[in-house]
């Protein structure tokens, strides 16, 4: 299950963070994205570590926790996506598509001339398309 | 194959070194020992690896047995092939001989018979004994040595040397070493074969039944411990790295249960570093081992080895992932565990690689990257042992002591509760610990934030535990009882209503007899805390639980560490975030300083990167340490900063407190101004549209936006913004001021300020500054149209759009004469000023007017206004469109010499009439027709001057001044001529009027009053035909009036006394001119009205000056023809005059003339007499030369000097020729005298 999923701006400022979960505790999500932001820094700024990723886009697992798993993806402008999930089987070729979806739905709404860049997202337009995404997508590729 | 493995392992344990096998021939050994074992480790040595490559081994370490020695004898072959890692590496031969003959009978059979083994690497040492003065025995040494060369070394292999015990003996260690290094590497080389072919014959039987982990194992780690005996490291390494592979492989075959183990006392605590905990024949089972000992053990063989090989951050990093994926094993089998085995276990491994880790490593040594790598896992490690070591302490109900922060429900919400097979029970002696654990839930108050903010606290667990405990309790049905206790575990989120509830379902005793009942939380406690107590071997860590003081260390401890570490690492933002926890353990201990230094560190994270979200949850925290620590700047400042945040983040009634604060302190106890940066919260813009434009030296009124974030009204008792000049940045930082207090409402207020006079220049806002009680605000926070967007980072940029524009000094207004013509001079005027206003109000403009000399304004007329409607010389097309409306004229009056401008006239050119008279007392004077004559009045005497000082502007700042000046004359100016002289003595006089004016002048009568000596013929009067008149002149025209005179002869000397000296000309006319042209009527005939034509007439009075013919002349002076060859610059010449004597006047008796040469002194330079007399005969036709030697000094055409007589008037001279005239000087003649060629 996607619990949450970020969009994080170039100057690590969030833009838009919506967590899945029912219960009231979207900060803790908060704090998972705000500490993933570590592991992109730390790929963005190793070139070495990172090898063969330079031209990709989707950062793969940031965060292999017993509990839940952090995603990242970044796109030419520097902003990042970060997914949270507690599915822990998860394959990257799905992840990666989600992530393709989700980017073209943030191009949609970046696109917006009345969105400001380096602003936060209030689309609801976008909220929904995200949530409908995030529906449609099931990371259970074995039950 | 199994029993080997205890042969096996404790053949292992008692081999340390390669051994090399000493064969003492000759009893040398005792003689030689000494020496050989101080070779001992080989310092260099160069072995193969396991690619055959070979690799640099230093300080190899070996150990020399004698053949004969017990632990080299009596071994089965087969024993010998398999533990074949034990066997001597080499065998040295220690062999002496002193004679031929005993060597060939008898040594070299011996010897030949010990070499035969193919098996060996061996080589003969030949020592000699020989002292160094017996020359004999060193001879028969060398030749024994010679022989044995001969017979045991090939040209392949040298297999011989000699050891010279009293000679010099260098070479010889060097040589021993290497020859041994090579029986070594040999024997390495081949063994290494032997167990690659054992292992993979083995291999190839991988899927077969008969198959054996355990004799897998057996060769590989033969393998792996022959490297790291050999002190190939890197080898042995991967040795174990394959067996760990293939252990994984096999243990994960489905189908196949085994015992996964774990289950004995002390497995709780973590092997991962010492391979020797259990041996391993105690986890050996069906052949292969058990999952839990043994992949401990392979990684404790692995870390040992990295360890040596100096990898401590490996060892880190191998562990981390390690003690992951073994946890996901333990949870696979966590029903089968103790209790909460596998939290225990994770807690202690992380806590041994972290420690084990830091004892062999030392900064430094390894790149940077690597560094911060090592450090980000230790930071991990701590932190994933932080997190289960607060899940066990929330089991034991040390729960309220974890602070409910997003870390932490981070870690622990996602973590699923321990699935014991059956929840622990609570035992039957344990009814006091039950009552203390409820009396310790009880005294649990919720922490309530400062500020009175209350928040749902974040979850720590992932599900109640209350019902998860009861749902484990294999009894119990799952579901409706759960359902009973939902309300119950709420307590520990905060609310302590429901804790009383729980206690009266609680009674002592009331729970032993039931079993079947579900568990109250103080029940699960104490169950929880048994069980781990059998679970727990390490006496540390059960100490930790042991009490809330005792768990807080340990939480300190670890997060301490973790956060450390992370510092060390690249991974910032996690070691801040847990120096956060750290802060909250030490604010609850009253160490509040530690506390807010921690929490400003985490605010500045959130904070500096916009996360609002979480910032609002730590900022409270850090305000109420700062109000603690009487930091009332920190503090102010921090409420404005949750004033700041997004108004969705907190209820209105929290915000509102925090303006409170504030404004409480501001009026409160401050002793001094405190400074505080409001930028984020008020916010301010100038006005959307053009800045505001003023001239040079105007103030103005400045309307700026404040946008106020907080949430009430508040009252700035003073307010002030700067203005920064945009072109230069050192000048023009300018603070206006706001009169009087502001009150601001929450939102977008207007403010409007007075702006003083300004420099020129574009100004764009710089700083708010302003007054809340004691609180100096200040504010950079620039809105672009819009409240402050607090998700705006960087909002704090300067505004580049100007408020206000400051033009340069430039011309508002022009003051100028309506007419250039000329006015009439001694009568009243209009003068005409035109008020031109170019692009600038001129509302309540004063004028103040200062006529000059000779003018003075009539001060019974009123001045009039009106709009000026020249529009060929104005074409502004403001001016055409007033010329279709309605002439405005205003009758003004003068005060003081000032007049106040009507207001009509503030944006519009209009002129203004001012009535005024030119006084002029000299009488104008006539001139003679057709000379040129100085007499002729100039215009200056006409001109009179205007000093005209314009106030105006919106506080009559602006001031302009300009003096016109305006030109009178009279109407006429008169010339004369004598046309014709009748031969009866008449003079036909024509008075020639020129008009002066541009207005045509309408002549009504002239008449002459003539002076001495004339008189008129005719009539009487003087007047011309009265028929003449009107005679019309038109402007700039000319009209004639003759007169006939006639001289009069006789003078009685009463006329004389009587007659004027000047014959006066007086002409009475008319003008019909416009005052927008220039001359006119005069008003104060016009206004009158009173009186006929007559009064009507103006007067003009002019001098005429009539001379009497000329006299006889006397006298005829005429210059002497120059030089031929023209006059050049510098040359000398003579002047010569000549004066002729014509007639002799008999009233003087003079025979001689005074003459004088006067030339100008810049052309000419004179020698000789330039005055004096001359004897000149009084006959008629006598004549004189007067000469003067002359030198031209400037070429041209210039004046020549000039004779003079002045003792005989002028009318007695005749001049031939009559005038001035010029002569041609040339240049001077060009030197040659510096060009002569050479």
């Amino acid at each position: 299950m996607i619990v949450c999923i970020a969009v994080v701006g170039h100057q690590n400022n969030p833009l838009y963070i919506q967590s899945f979960t029912e219960a009231d505790d979207a900060l803790k999500l908060h704090h998972i994205v705000h500490c993933s932001l570590d592991v992109v820094d730390e790929r963005v700024n190793n070139p070495k570590k990172s090898g063969p990723m330079l031209n990709e886009t989707f950062l793969g697992l940031l965060y292999p926790t017993e509990n839940y798993k952090v995603y990242g993806y970044l796109t030419n402008t520097k902003v990042k996506f970060i997914l949270v999930t507690t599915d822990l089987d998860v394959r990257d070729a799905d992840v990666r598509n989600f992530f393709r979806r989700f980017h073209s739905a943030y191009l949609d709404a970046v696109s917006n001339p009345f969105h400001v860049p380096g602003k936060k997202i209030t689309s609801k337009t976008f909220a929904e398309r995200v949530s409908n995404i995030v529906k449609s997508v099931s990371f259970h590729t074995t039950g | 194959m199994a029993n080997f493995l205890a042969q096996f392992l404790s053949i292992k344990n008692s081999c340390e070194r390669v051994v090399i096998a000493v064969e003492d021939v000759s009893d040398l050994w005792p003689l030689v020992k000494k020496g050989f074992e101080e070779r001992v480790p080989f310092k260099r040595s160069t072995l193969n690896n396991k690619t055959r490559n070979p690799v640099f081994v230093d300080n190899l370490p070996a150990e020399f047995i004698l053949t004969t020695d017990a632990r080299l004898r009596s071994r089965f072959p087969q024993e010998q092939l398999l533990f074949s890692f034990r066997e001597p590496y080499a065998t040295v031969v220690l062999v002496t001989c002193e004679d031929l003959d005993e060597f060939k009978t008898i040594l070299k059979p011996r010897l030949k018979l010990i070499v035969q083994n193919d098996e060996r690497e061996w080589f003969i040492v030949f020592v000699s004994r020989a002292p160094p003065h017996n020359d004999h025995a060193t001879k028969m040494a060398k030749k024994v040595y010679a022989k044995l060369e001969v017979d045991f070394s090939s040209k392949k292999r040298e297999r011989c040397c000699k050891l010279d015990i009293n000679g010099p003996e260098a070479s010889f260690w060097e040589d021993l070493e290497s020859k041994i290094t090579e029986c070594v590497r040999n024997t390495l080389d081949r063994r290494i074969q032997f167990y690659e072919e054992e292992i993979r014959k083995l291999s190839e039987q991988r899927f077969k039944p008969v198959w054996s982990f355990c004799n897998f194992f057996i060769l590989k780690e033969s393998l792996a411990f022959m490297f790291e005996m050999a002190h190939l490291h890197e080898d042995s390494l991967r040795e174990y790295d394959e067996l760990e592979l293939c252990y994984l492989e096999t243990v994960n075959i489905a189908g196949k249960h085994r015992d996964f183990g774990g289950m004995e006392h002390g497995d709780d605590e973590a092997a991962l570093l010492n391979p020797e905990k259990k041996p391993l024949t105690q986890i050996v089972q069906d052949d292969s081992f058990r999952e839990f000992e043994f992949r401990q053990y392979l990684f404790a063989c692995q870390a040992k080895l990295l360890f040596k090989l100096n990898r401590p951050f490996e060892v880190a990093s191998r562990g981390y992932s390690f003690v992951i994926s073994f946890s996901k094993a333990l949870a696979l089998h966590e029903s089968i565990l103790p209790f909460c085995l596998r939290e225990v276990w994770i807690i202690t491994s992380c806590l041994s690689l972290a420690n084990a880790t830091a004892a062999h490593y030392s900064n430094g040594l390894v790149a940077p990257d690597i560094e911060k790598e090592y450090y980000r896992v230790r930071g991990e490690l701590y932190s994933l042992c932080r997190a289960k070591f607060m899940r066990l302490a929330y089991l034991l109900g040390y729960g309220s002591a974890i602070e409910r922060s997003p870390v932490n429900s981070a870690s622990l919400s996602m973590l699923p509760w321990p699935k014991p097979a059956i929840w622990p029970s609570v035992p039957s002696d344990a009814s006091s610990e039950v009552l203390a654990k409820e009396k310790m839930i009880l005294q649990v108050t919720p922490r309530v934030k400062h500020f009175g903010i209350m928040r749902k606290p974040l979850p720590l667990e992932p599900s109640f535990l209350l019902r998860e405990a009861n749902r484990r309790r294999a009894s119990l049905s799952v579901g409706n009882i759960s359902e009973i206790f939902d309300g119950r575990s709420t307590f520990m989120d905060g609310s302590g209503s429901h804790a009383s509830m729980s206690r009266t379902n609680s009674t002592p005793g009331n729970f032993e007899s039931s079993i079947d009942r579900p568990m109250k939380l103080a029940e699960i406690f104490v169950a929880a805390e048994h069980a781990l107590h059998k679970t727990i071997s390490d006496p540390g860590l059960r100490a930790s639980f042991s009490s809330l003081d005792e768990f807080e260390q340990k939480y300190l401890e670890l997060s301490k560490s973790a956060a450390e570490n992370y510092h060390n690492s690249w991974w910032k933002r996690h070691g801040v975030v847990l120096d956060g926890e750290i802060a909250a353990v030490c604010f609850k201990h009253g160490n509040y300083d530690l506390a807010a230094k921690s929490y400003e560190k985490v605010c500045a994270l959130y904070s500096g990167e916009g996360w609002e979200d979480l910032l609002a949850d730590v900022l409270p925290n850090l305000a109420e340490c700062q109000k603690i620590l009487n930091d009332q700047a920190g503090y102010l400042s921090s409420c404005v900063r949750l004033l700041s945040l997004d108004k969705n983040l907190f209820l209105s009634k929290d915000r509102q407190a925090f303006q409170s604060e504030v404004v409480c302190l501001a009026h409160g106890e401050m002793e001094h101004p405190v400074p505080l940066d409001v930028s984020s919260l008020i916010t301010f813009s100038g006005n959307s549209g053009p800045p505001l434009e003023l001239c040079d030296g105007d103030p103005g009124i400045l309307s700026v936006i404040l946008w106020s974030g907080f949430p009430d009204d508040i009252t700035l008792e003073s307010l002030s913004l700067t203005l920064t000049a945009t072109s230069n940045a050192d000048e023009g930082v300018k603070a206006i001021r706001s009169s009087g207090a502001t009150i601001l409402n929450p939102g977008r207020n207007t403010i409007t300020l007075s702006l003083p006079p300004q420099k020129t220049g574009s100004y764009v806002l710089g700083v708010l500054t302003g007054q809340i009680g004691h609180l100096r605000i200040r504010s950079h926070g620039y809105a672009r149209g819009g409240p402050a967007e607090s998700d705006d980072l960087m909002s704090y940029e300067k505004p580049t759009r100007p408020i206000l524009k400051v033009h340069k000094p430039r011309a508002l207004v022009d003051l100028a004469a309506a007419v250039s013509s000329a006015l009439l001079m001694n009568e009243p005027q209009w003068l005409g000023i035109v008020l031109i206003p170019i692009n600038y109000s001129l509302k309540g403009a004063v004028l103040h007017i200062d006529t000059g000399p000779g003018l003075k304004i009539e001060e019974s007329q009123a001045i009039e206004m009106e709009i000026y409607t020249n529009t060929s010389k104005n074409a502004d097309g403001l001016n055409d469109k007033n010329n279709a409306s309605d002439v405005i004229e205003t009758q003004l009056t003068l005060k003081d010499g000032s007049i106040a401008l009507p207001d009509w006239a503030s944006n519009i050119t209009s002129v203004l009439w001012v009535p005024v008279h030119a006084i002029n007392d000299g009488l104008a004077r006539g001139t003679s027709a057709g000379t040129v004559s100085p007499e002729r009045p100039s215009v200056v005497d006409g001109l009179r001057t205007v000093a005209l000082k314009l106030e105006f502007g919106v506080s009559h700042n602006q001031i302009f001044e300009r003096t016109i000046a305006v030109h009178f004359t009279n109407p006429f100016h008169v010339s004369t001529r004598v046309s014709d002289k009748c031969s009866d003595g008449t003079l036909l006089l024509q008075v020639i009027l020129h008009s002066q004016v541009k207005a045509c002048l309408t002549i009504h009568d002239a008449w002459l009053d003539l002076q001495d000596g004339f008189a008129h013929t005719g009539q009487t009067d003087g007047r011309p035909t009265s028929a003449f008149f009107p005679l019309v002149v038109p402007s700039a025209s000319k009209a004639g009036i003759l007169f006939s005179i006639s001289l009069k002869t006789a003078i009685t000397e009463d006329e004389a006394k009587l007659m004027n000296p000047d014959t006066i000309l007086h002409i009475r006319y008319k003008i019909d001119g416009n005052r927008n042209l220039g001359s006119h009527t005069p008003m104060s005939v016009g206004t009158n009205g009173s009186g006929g034509d007559a009064t009507q007439l103006l007067t003009f009075r002019s001098a005429i000056v009539l001379q009497r013919p000329v006299l006889e002349p006397c006298l005829a002076i005429g210059f002497l023809p120059l030089p031929s060859g023209g006059l050049r610059v510098g040359q000398l010449f003579t002047m010569k005059w000549r004066v002729e004597r014509l007639k002799y006047p008999e009233e003087k008796n003079q025979d001689e003339v005074q003459y004088e040469v006067t030339a100008n002194s810049d052309h000419w330079m004179i020698a000789g007499r330039k005055q004096g007399h001359v004897p000149l005969s009084i006959k008629q036709g006598s004549r004189i030369e007067i000469s003067i030697l002359c030198v031209p000094l400037a070429a041209g055409y210039v004046r020549p000097p000039q004779l003079e007589l002045p003792n005989i008037g002028e009318a007695n001279i005749s001049c031939n020729p009559a005038g001035p005239h010029l002569v041609c000087v040339f240049p001077p003649p060009l030197s040659s005298s510096f060009c002569i060629p050479a």
